[in-house]
């Protein structure tokens, strides 16, 4: 009921700051999981500023917009195949680091640009992808009581 | 080539944990999570073998050496592990195609297979891992996950049980956590080998700080693995959990923590300076004081699995009560005590749960002429209950024996009487249910044979394990030379 009584009360001001500050915020996000290698940050941190913008916009713009199509399921699912992918290319790295395999690795690149780091960059990603996951069903579980 | 097989059980458990949610069928779940154990089990069989012939080995796990980078250690007592975790949660699985149903709602089925492979995978780490750290890692894996299976089931009183057991075992990972931030801090390593190596250099001067992590690490891992005083959580969340989950609690989980255990004895600290402290009598104490107050508990229990669960606190006191004897033969008999009660308990849970499932009885006073009704179910209880309570050519009688040896061996023969004491007391809860179950005039009246029995392909996979009771009771003189040539690897 009070969530509900709540969205009835959304303001223009917050409408507005909100429209302008999300995009922003998720392209910052974005930026700190795609240079986690280079600079502080990395996959938990983009991770978290990203659930935060999605968490924002739920809150701002309530559950008849974009937010709306993330269903539980649909998460869960992108959650999932992260994981996935992340289990695969560790599971790939350790296996072959401790049988002394000289096998194909993603090449390094030249350090300090964008596409170097080897296994770091695809990882980060993934865990980009789930810690935001993480942090936006744990909001909706608490602030609506089901996911 | 084997010695990257426990690496990649662990690998294939948590990738296919996370392949079973990507699909919606309950079919692709059951194919997933026991294809994932199928392909374990076999691969910490060929682990064994190799093992079995060449001895102990360490595995890099990685590209980075021993002081910075994490290890496997493999001996044949984590490649015996391997290959009873995986028989057992294999059994286990078998038995949920059949009974999971009952328990759970169509949604949450593959949440459950998913949570299975997490927690075997985790604690499949726990044994294998040489990495303090990485230790702890899986240890709040598998304590989510075990949390995780007994709150599958959507029932108050499970959420209750839950709550419960996830307060109690983080405060046992949080002691955990204390005692190897106190080694880092002494020693600066992480990796078992090496803490061992400073340790033993630095012992002289920080005894009591060792005295301080070794009881932080004796608390820790024995709120988790039901050590009896700690044990309050034990038996809420094994009776409300469903049958599945209860005997992977009950025969897997327990026991992870406690090899755990054993190896920060034997290979963290290293028996030079654990024989100087007192710790070992403390749990000796304890486990004598579980084998008998866990078995007088569960005399007084009114629920089947409730009984049950308390037996549990009792047989974990028998392996508490091997290590804290702090001999070779005590520490292999507590391993044997390990395989015993895995095998027996999961037996026992399922056949009980299985009671539950048809029946809906949960009181023993209520179960009178079972054994006409459900005979078969009946007689896998009574194999396991009779094993518990030591009867020859059962897997309880050789654990038993070895106990007897190993107190006498170590010169401790008024220990005897715990050992035996306990043994009556299994009896004096275990007998009258099935006394009561297959005989008495007027108990049997009125009951249809077999009313009420599960066809019989569904009792395959408890038979399996009662198939292994019966085998180490009457050969269980292998398994115990093939601990005994394990140990001396986990100094």
């Amino acid at each position: 009921m009070n969530n509900i009584q709540r969205e009835a009360e959304r303001s223009d001001i917050l409408t507005e700051v909100g429209k302008l500050i999300i995009p922003f915020i998720q392209v910052f996000a974005v930026y700190v999981i795609f240079n986690g290698h280079l600079s502080p940050g990395g996959g938990f941190a983009g991770g978290t500023i990203l659930g935060a913008s999605m968490i924002l916009h739920r809150l701002i713009f309530g559950w008849d917009n974009l937010i709306s199509r993330l269903t539980y399921e649909r998460v869960m699912k992108w959650m999932c195949a992260s994981l996935l992918i992340y289990g695969a290319l560790k599971g790939y790295s350790f296996l072959t680091g401790g049988m002394h395999w000289e096998v194909w690795d993603i090449p390094l690149g030249t350090p300090g640009k964008l596409l170097s780091g080897g296994f770091i960059l695809p990882l980060n990603i993934a865990v980009g992808i789930i810690v935001s996951i993480t942090v936006y069903v744990f909001f909706k579980l608490f602030y609506e009581g089901t996911i | 080539m084997y010695n990257s097989y426990p690496l990649i059980i662990i690998l294939v458990l948590f990738i296919s944990a996370f392949a079973i949610p990507l699909f919606k069928s309950i079919k692709m779940a059951r194919i997933i999570g026991i294809s994932a154990a199928g392909i374990s089990l076999v691969l910490s069989i060929l682990t064994l073998i190799g093992v079995k012939a060449n001895g102990a080995y360490y595995f890099r796990v990685g590209h980075f050496d021993a002081p910075w980078g994490i290890e496997f250690h493999i001996g044949i007592i984590e490649g015996l592990m391997g290959v009873l975790f995986m028989t057992v949660s294999m059994a286990v699985l078998w038995f949920s195609i059949y009974s999971i149903d009952h328990d759970l709602s169509k949604k949450k089925v593959p949440l459950f297979y998913t949570l299975v492979n997490l927690l075997v995978g985790s604690l499949l780490g726990i044994v294998f891992s040489d990495d303090l750290f990485n230790c702890f890692v899986f240890i709040e894996i598998s304590s989510i996950a075990s949390c995780g299976i007994v709150v599958v089931k959507d029932k108050k009183e499970n959420i209750k049980a839950a709550l419960k057991y996830l307060i109690l075992s983080s405060l046992g990972s949080g002691l955990v956590l204390m005692g190897i931030a106190l080694v880092y801090s002494l020693t600066g390593h992480l990796n078992m080998a090496h803490i061992h190596e400073a340790l033993v250099s630095i012992y002289p001067e920080h005894s009591r700080n060792m005295l301080i992590a070794i009881g932080l690490f004796t608390v820790g891992l024995g709120v988790k693995s039901a050590m009896f005083p700690l044990h309050t959580w034990l038996p809420d969340a094994h009776t409300y959990a469903p049958a599945s989950s209860s005997a992977l609690l009950s025969a897997l989980v327990l026991k992870a923590y406690v090899i755990l255990y054993i190896k920060i004895i034997h290979r963290v600290f290293g028996m030079s300076i654990v024989g100087d402290l007192p710790v070992l009598n403390i749990v000796l104490l304890l486990g004598a004081v579980g084998m008998i107050a866990g078995s007088v508990l569960a005399i007084l229990q009114k629920n089947l699995k409730r009984m049950v669960a308390y037996s549990s606190v009792a047989q974990m006191g028998y392996v508490f009560f091997g290590i804290g004897l702090g001999t070779t033969m005590g520490l292999a008999a507590a391993i044997f005590q390990i395989f015993n009660h895995a095998f027996t308990k999961s037996a026992l849970f399922l056949s009980a749960g299985s009671i539950l499932e048809k029946t809906g009885k949960k009181n023993i006073s209520d179960l009178k002429g079972i054994g006409k009704e459900m005979p078969f179910t009946m007689a896998i209880f009574t194999i396991g209950g009779m094993s518990l309570v030591g009867i020859p050519l059962l897997s309880g009688f050789n654990s038993k024996w070895n106990f007897a040896v190993a107190v006498i061996e170590a010169h401790r023969v008024e220990l005897l009487a715990v050992v035996l004491i306990s043994s009556l007391l299994n009896a004096l809860y275990y007998f009258p249910v099935i006394i009561n179950g297959y005989f008495g005039e007027e108990s049997l009246e009125g009951k249809v044979y077999r009313n009420t029995e599960r066809p019989l392909k569904e009792l395959l996979p408890i038979i399996v394990l009662v198939l292994g009771v019966i085998y180490f009771g009457v050969s269980g003189g292998g398994l115990l030379s093939l601990i005994e040539a394990g140990i001396p690897a986990l100094n």
